[in-house]
């Protein structure tokens, strides 16, 4: 099982040390007015390797301004994203309509939607219109991952990931298996719970690092203990109790890792 | 004089492509050489369903550019307000101010494109309502989080109502002077009809077409990519009216005419000519000069190096002189 962090205040600092201890994922926080997309542009700006889940809330704006939005922080990000589609307020039937729109934007095709909810292309300037629309640009990555939330979520029949809130909840079959928790700070507790989780079946767990806890807590505990204890069975905790090797000398880091060569061939300075 | 450049687009084009993902790293480059180099801001600007999958989603964008900057403003030039719900594109709009300290600009513009509007569901007959329940939100939620808002039009009566709200405008770089002068004088006189609301007279930004070179072959270089960049226009179909300034301007009718006239607005040559074409710039009464340099898949350090060029021997000799009051 994987383990990435819950950023519930979209804290850039948070997910950067997150990204520099090998986590797999962020979450974004999830906003009332469903615009997490621009707090995941600035997670893509000032992270690198780690995959950005952004908080998609359907019912705020058209599916197509939403498909839009992200597949610009996807090439933003060099295709790190995953979409995690929040159902909100609506019910099942209606979410699966927006769910269907947004996914057929991001498709290589192109986009024609007739349902209750949407008409892609709307008709409204008349018929002179193309009658299929292209929504460009597309994703950076070829299938754009996308896992589903929210009280409608279970009740859609899209095959999609669902997050999972309870260990009953988690599908051991599943490819991919979504689910997030709080952590305590406590060691045992908390090596309890992951355990449980990858039990459960879960791939990736999302947590949340208590509200108190110290800067060093994304490195010094969660990438330290948590990660290594669901990545093998029998884990010789041995490895991970044992003392982290001395920083490394100030300056010497400065130096260059290849000497140059003094061959001349490189130039004036080689 | 304030400088600074634009339009960042993350095209892709028939004539250079290239991977879109290469585009917005670009970007991210791009806006902290402009910090570096000492620009005001940097203008990104939007489309819909084009094939080049010119940028659809500013406030994402800019989101990002400001976050690996610190003192450069991001500019949208323009967002097309018309096509996203109010309350929500203007709390996105205060989450972009609010975490970059307030260095936001939210320039808004109508939009034009059919296509556009029949894929948002919006009758295009409602798109000057819909500007005004975006601007009301926008002032309202958005503006009290540090962003700045302008306004995009290209005729008296649309950027004298912007004056009126005492709002700055951004007038596009293929109007000719002629009608950047006529445009300057209608938003100041907007403002003055208003009563002067803020009491100090809102800024007219104008974009225009420069290169500074002293190399016969950069500057072939340079025009040519100018002429390219305006093929867009003929794909979008954009128009400029016929008013009593200016001739009409019509990409879709008379392409080759069009951008003919558009390239011919370019200032360029070495710095002195290029201080004498904006000392004219203001003088039509432009508060703030955004340099139209960003050609779409154009090598980064051509863009750079001009970018820093301009800085260097332009910008200067530019900082004290002031619009001339329309």
């Amino acid at each position: 099982m994987r383990i990435g962090l819950q950023l519930p205040t979209g804290d850039v600092e948070l997910a950067a040390r997150a990204d520099a201890a090998g986590l797999c994922a962020v979450l974004t926080p999830g906003t009332a007015a469903g615009i997490d997309s621009a707090v995941a542009a600035r997670l893509a700006a000032r992270t690198s390797d780690i995959r950005i889940v952004v908080r998609v809330r359907l019912g705020v704006e058209h599916p197509v301004t939403l498909a839009e939005e992200a597949a610009v922080v996807d090439h933003l990000s060099g295709g790190r994203l995953v979409v995690l589609v929040d159902t909100a307020d609506l019910d099942p039937a209606a979410a699966a309509e927006d769910l269907a729109l947004l996914r057929a934007c991001w498709s290589g095709r192109m986009v024609r939607h007739v349902g209750p909810r949407w008409r892609v292309p709307s008709g409204v300037m008349g018929s002179a219109m193309p009658a299929t629309l292209s929504v460009t640009p597309k994703p950076a990555q070829l299938d754009l991952p996308v896992w589903l939330d929210g009280a409608a979520a279970g009740a859609i029949d899209s095959g999609l990931p669902v997050v999972a809130r309870s260990f009953a909840a988690a599908s051991i079959a599943a490819q991919v298996q979504p689910a997030v928790d709080d952590l305590t700070g406590d060691l045992d507790t908390d090596r309890r719970r992951v355990t449980a989780w990858a039990e459960a079946g879960a791939t990736h767990l999302l947590v949340r690092v208590p509200d108190d806890a110290d800067p060093e807590f994304v490195h010094a505990f969660v990438a330290r203990y948590l990660v290594p204890e669901t990545a093998m069975p029998h884990l010789p905790r041995v490895m991970v109790e044992s003392p982290p090797p001395l920083p490394w000398p100030r300056g010497a880091s400065a130096a260059p890792t290849m000497a140059p060569t003094s061959s001349g061939e490189d130039g004036p300075h080689g | 004089m304030r400088f600074g450049a634009g339009l960042w687009c993350l095209q892709a084009t028939a004539t250079t492509p290239r991977h879109h993902t290469t585009a917005y790293r670009q970007l991210l480059e791009d806006a902290v050489a402009l910090e570096t180099f000492g620009y005001e801001g940097m203008w990104l600007s939007e489309h819909h369903f084009f094939y080049d999958g010119y940028c659809p989603a500013l406030l994402p964008a800019a989101a990002a550019a400001l976050s690996v900057t610190t003192r450069l403003r991001v500019g949208t030039g323009m967002l097309l307000l018309p096509m996203q719900r109010p309350e929500r594109v203007a709390a996105l709009a205060a989450d972009v101010a609010a975490a970059s300290g307030g260095r936001l600009d939210v320039g808004v513009g109508l939009g034009y494109r059919d296509v556009e509007f029949d894929g948002k569901g919006v009758p295009r007959p409602d798109r000057v309502a819909r500007q005004r329940a975006g601007l009301a939100a926008l002032r309202d939620v958005a503006v009290p989080a540090g962003a700045t808002i302008w306004n995009g039009s290209a005729t008296p009566a649309g950027v004298a109502r912007a004056g009126a709200r005492g709002q700055g405008v951004m007038l596009s770089g293929a109007n000719p002077l002629s009608l950047v002068r006529e445009l300057a004088a209608a938003h100041r006189k907007g403002w003055e009809s208003a009563g002067r609301p803020g009491g100090t007279p809102p800024p007219v930004a104008a974009l225009r077409n420069v290169w500074l070179t002293e190399d016969a072959a950069e500057r072939r270089a340079a025009l040519d990519w100018q002429r390219a960049s305006y093929v867009l226009y003929a794909g979008l179909g954009w128009s400029v009216a016929e008013r009593d300034s200016t001739p009409a301007m019509d990409f879709l009718s008379d392409p080759s005419g069009a951008i003919a006239d558009a390239v011919a607005t370019t200032i360029i040559g070495p710095a002195p000519a290029i201080i004498d074409g904006l000392h004219e710039v203001a003088e039509a009464g432009v508060d703030y000069v955004i340099f139209r340099v960003v050609i779409e898949g154009a090598p980064q350090a051509a863009l750079h190096h001009v970018l820093r060029r301009l800085a260097d021997e332009v910008l200067p000799a530019m900082s004290t002189v002031e619009a001339k009051t329309p």
